[in-house]
């Protein structure tokens, strides 16, 4: 058990080193840089009190001494401060950790709530119109874009219904976005759930545990959803990194104050620190997360520990 | 209010006093609140101040706020002229060297500490400081030193800078209070009609209203405190959501899209703002260092086949209107008829002869890239000039980047002498045309410089004042324009547009899209 945990914790910290290093060169690849980015709507400095500003903030230096210089800092817990506003990136980023997370979890426990049981239907009514208009559901699910239908959440229930507000970050704020996420990503929840449990149907046991005379819904719950569960386990960490990344864009359409917004807002500005910060706390996140995951996993199957 | 209420439920937790008391409270309440009608305004922004110490910012979005909590030296009036703020008169040396201002007596900042000579000296100090990092500190001008005897204080140029009392009615030149920078973290603690309550990043900023400020901006009628109380700016990114919640009631105002900004102002329930001083202007501009570019003709040719009148009533909804200059009308020494007569004019015959002669037609048409940004109203534009240029045999392809990338492209293809001509577009503010200096003195903004003739030209009007500087101004201006480095189209171009309820009333938008809450008033 320790060897899988030392195992995993290494591995975590790599990935986010890789990341902090890839993503810092491509941040630097994209064109346009803080300093014409400031000067867009009004030019107020001299191609010389450019250079002066580029100087001082840094952005003089060859890139990989930037990206060099970044993640040491950043691995000593230090992640600059940006430079719009020249604020400490952590704390803006931590600050709004908290908002995303929130988030996240909400839109997780609607997609699972609704998921499962869509999935479950699905497989027990295998090849039958249930099965079919579930999966006809999920396949819209999938490709309804979240930004859309946030915009539509807004005019039925903010605009017509006046239910909820349109824009703030607290608990009457947290239902439209929790939905919006949740609605596309239960899709992907019922479908893992549905090809688990038609493959655990079709196991032996289970023929066996109807032959012994098990009452039809006992077989089905308890001997062939818990098992099926275990497997749901492992996806809940790739769909909460797909959570992570697509509430960039539902952030925007709630105002709801996470650090999606922050991230979006810096990459208009080419505020680097912030939008390494950004990628740094986002892949911290997932990787934890998943590696949490794993762990879990391994505690509650020992046949994982042996991997 | 508040107190009021919760006295009433102490009140009554006591059984025996509750029906007559409670009655007596309502009634109290009830004619209380008859004049103080609730006055709290929220405004919905697209974006967020990036930061609220005016020497560390160059965005509208964020001298929008500082400039509700922070005054200017001066002020400026419709015209462009120049009128006294925190300073009640000024006077210029001879040489155009030495400015003396007289600051106003009994001027006090958000945190009662007195805002004089010393703080002035201070706010020039710390804005041209290259430690400051400050944006803006070019356009201060060459400040070479500053005293402070009594209430004046004095600031000493190393050469004459024309634009200078200008500039200190800009938005960008707001002056804080020494104590906003007295800790390890700014606090903004100004002098203007708000004072700074709460900021939480991305989400809101909450203002109330100053009870000291005495107004001087011509722009306002209001002598004094704000008619509001509370002023919440809140952050919607979105346009559709932001518009939810203007419709909702949810927001007072709100900054509109241009496409509904055209249905609000067909509906009695809602009121559309245009700021006509935004300073800003569009421009077409020529990689005029690329053959075939650098014929003036051809220049002037496509110039001739910009139909800006359709830009500004079908892109912009008729929410634009044409700006005949290469800096935006109201501005100093901007005279929009004496632009016209040095400009071309919309003539797709004369242009298609021109470029005839040039070697140009329909079936041979001059290949061209449309560099352009994304704005809204802009991409619209840019088709209509697609088809406008097709007329006249000019076969434009339509390149559109995001605005940093864009800004960092023109200054390679600027630089370039050779490969694919280029027409391309853009847009620039500012309260003196001296941004004129910033845009086209070699190298220049995106290495848009363009000779020493025009450089010679930018430096002299800022050597020069009152109508020797305007005369030199306008000579730049029709340089430009006669030479066809520059086709002034529109004005204004970006985020120059709000919308409110009907029911507030006095709201109004000052040069560089301040806006302007000390005249509001929200009807019940």
């Amino acid at each position: 058990m320790i060897r899988l945990i030392a195992k995993r914790l290494t591995a975590a910290f790599a990935t986010v080193l890789a990341v902090i290093l890839l993503s810092g060169v491509l941040v630097h690849v994209v064109p346009g840089d803080p300093v014409t980015a400031m000067m867009a709507q009004s030019v107020t400095a001299t191609p010389e009190a450019m250079d002066e500003m580029r100087s001082r903030l840094g952005l003089d230096l060859p890139v990989w001494m930037q990206v060099g210089r970044y993640a040491l800092n950043a691995l000593s817990g230090d992640l600059g401060t940006t430079i719009r506003g020249n604020e400490p990136v952590a704390r803006l980023l931590l600050e709004r950790l908290p908002n995303t997370f929130m988030l996240a979890v909400a839109g997780l426990g609607i997609a699972l709530l609704l998921g499962i049981p869509l999935g479950f239907i699905a497989a027990v009514n295998r090849g039958t119109a249930a099965d079919a208009a579930v999966m006809i559901v999920a396949v819209l699910g999938v490709s309804i874009p979240g930004f859309w239908l946030g915009l539509v959440l807004i005019q039925v229930f903010s605009l017509h219904l006046r239910w909820l507000p349109v824009a703030g970050t607290d608990f009457r704020n947290l239902i439209l976005p929790a939905f919006t996420l949740g609605l596309t990503y239960c899709a992907l929840v019922a479908r893992m759930t549905r090809s688990a449990l038609v493959e655990i149907l079709a196991e032996d046991y289970i023929r066996t545990a109807r032959a012994r005379g098990l009452r039809e819904h006992q077989v089905l719950i308890v001997h062939a959803l818990r098992p099926a569960l275990i497997s749901i386990v492992t996806v809940v960490g790739l769909v909460f990194a797909y959570l992570m990344g697509g509430q960039v864009i539902v952030e925007n359409v709630f105002s709801w104050n996470g650090i999606g917004r922050l991230a979006v807002q810096a990459m208009l500005q080419r505020d680097y620190p912030m939008i390494q910060g950004f990628i740094v706390i986002f892949a911290t996140s997932v990787v934890v997360v998943s590696m949490s995951l794993d762990i879990l996993y391994g505690i509650l199957d020992p046949r994982m520990r042996q991997r | 209010m508040m107190s009021a209420n919760m006295m009433l439920r102490t009140m009554l937790s006591r059984p025996a006093i509750r029906r007559p008391l409670a009655a007596v409270l309502v009634a109290a309440t009830a004619i209380a609140a008859l004049p103080a009608a609730a006055a709290n305004l929220t405004v919905a922004r697209s974006v967020d101040a990036d930061s609220l110490d005016p020497q560390k910012t160059g965005t509208t979005q964020s001298l929008q706020i500082t400039n509700l909590i922070f005054d200017t030296l001066l002020t400026m009036d419709k015209d462009g002229s120049v009128h006294p703020g925190l300073a009640d008169k000024w006077t210029v040396s001879d040489d155009g060297k030495t400015y003396a201002f007289t600051i106003r007596d009994g001027v006090k900042c958000h945190d009662g500490s007195n805002f004089d000579a010393a703080a002035v000296k201070f706010n020039v100090d710390r804005a041209v400081d290259p430690a400051t990092v400050n944006p803006n500190a070019s356009a201060w001008g060459p400040v070479s030193g500053t005293s402070v005897d009594g209430n004046v204080v004095t600031v000493k140029l190393s050469e004459p800078y024309g634009p200078f009392t200008s500039f200190l009615t800009n938005i960008q030149s707001s002056l804080i209070c020494p104590s906003s920078v007295s800790g390890a973290e700014f606090k903004p603690i100004g002098t203007g009609p708000f004072k700074f309550v709460s900021w939480t990043r991305n989400d809101s900023i909450q203002l109330e209203a100053n009870g000291d400020y005495r107004n001087v901006n011509p722009l306002i009628q209001n002598p004094g405190k704000p008619y509001i109380d509370k002023l919440t700016l809140k952050v919607i990114p979105e346009a559709v959501a932001r518009m939810a919640a203007l419709r909702s009631g949810e927001v007072d105002m709100a900054e509109p899209s241009l496409e509904e900004a055209g249905d609000l102002k067909s509906d009695a329930g809602f009121k559309v703002y245009a700021a006509d001083l935004s300073g800003q202007q569009m421009v077409a501009a020529f990689t005029w260092k690329i053959k075939p570019l650098d014929n003036p003709d051809i220049r002037k040719a496509i110039g001739m086949a910009m139909n800006r009148d359709a830009y500004a009533n079908i892109a912009f909804e008729g929410l634009v209107g044409t700006g005949n200059c290469p800096v935006a009308p109201n501005l100093f020494a901007t005279d929009e008829a004496l632009c016209a007569s040095w400009g071309v004019k919309y003539d797709p015959d004369a242009a298609k002869a021109l470029m005839v002669k040039a070697g140009y037609g329909p079936d041979h048409p001059l290949k061209v890239k449309l560099l352009v940004h994304k704005l809204p109203g802009w991409d619209q534009m840019h088709q209509i000039m697609q088809q406008d240029l097709a007329v006249i045999g000019v076969d434009a392809e339509i390149e559109t980047r995001e605005v940093a990338a864009f800004f960092d492209y023109m200054k390679g293809v600027n630089e370039k002498t050779d490969g694919e001509p280029a027409v391309w577009t853009m847009g620039m503010s500012g309260v003196d045309p001296d941004y004129l200096y910033f845009l086209w003195k070699q190298p220049g903004f995106v290495n848009m410089g363009l000779n020493a003739d025009l450089d010679a030209m930018l430096e002299q009007q800022r050597q020069l004042s009152g109508d020797a500087r305007a005369a030199k101004i306008h000579d730049i201006e029709k340089y430009l324009m006669e030479n066809a480095y520059a086709i002034p189209l529109l004005s204004p171009g970006w985020g120059w547009l709000m919308a409110s309820s009907a029911k507030i009333d006095g709201f109004k938008m000052g040069y560089m899209v301040s806006l302007l809450f000390n005249d509001v008033k929200v009807a019940e």
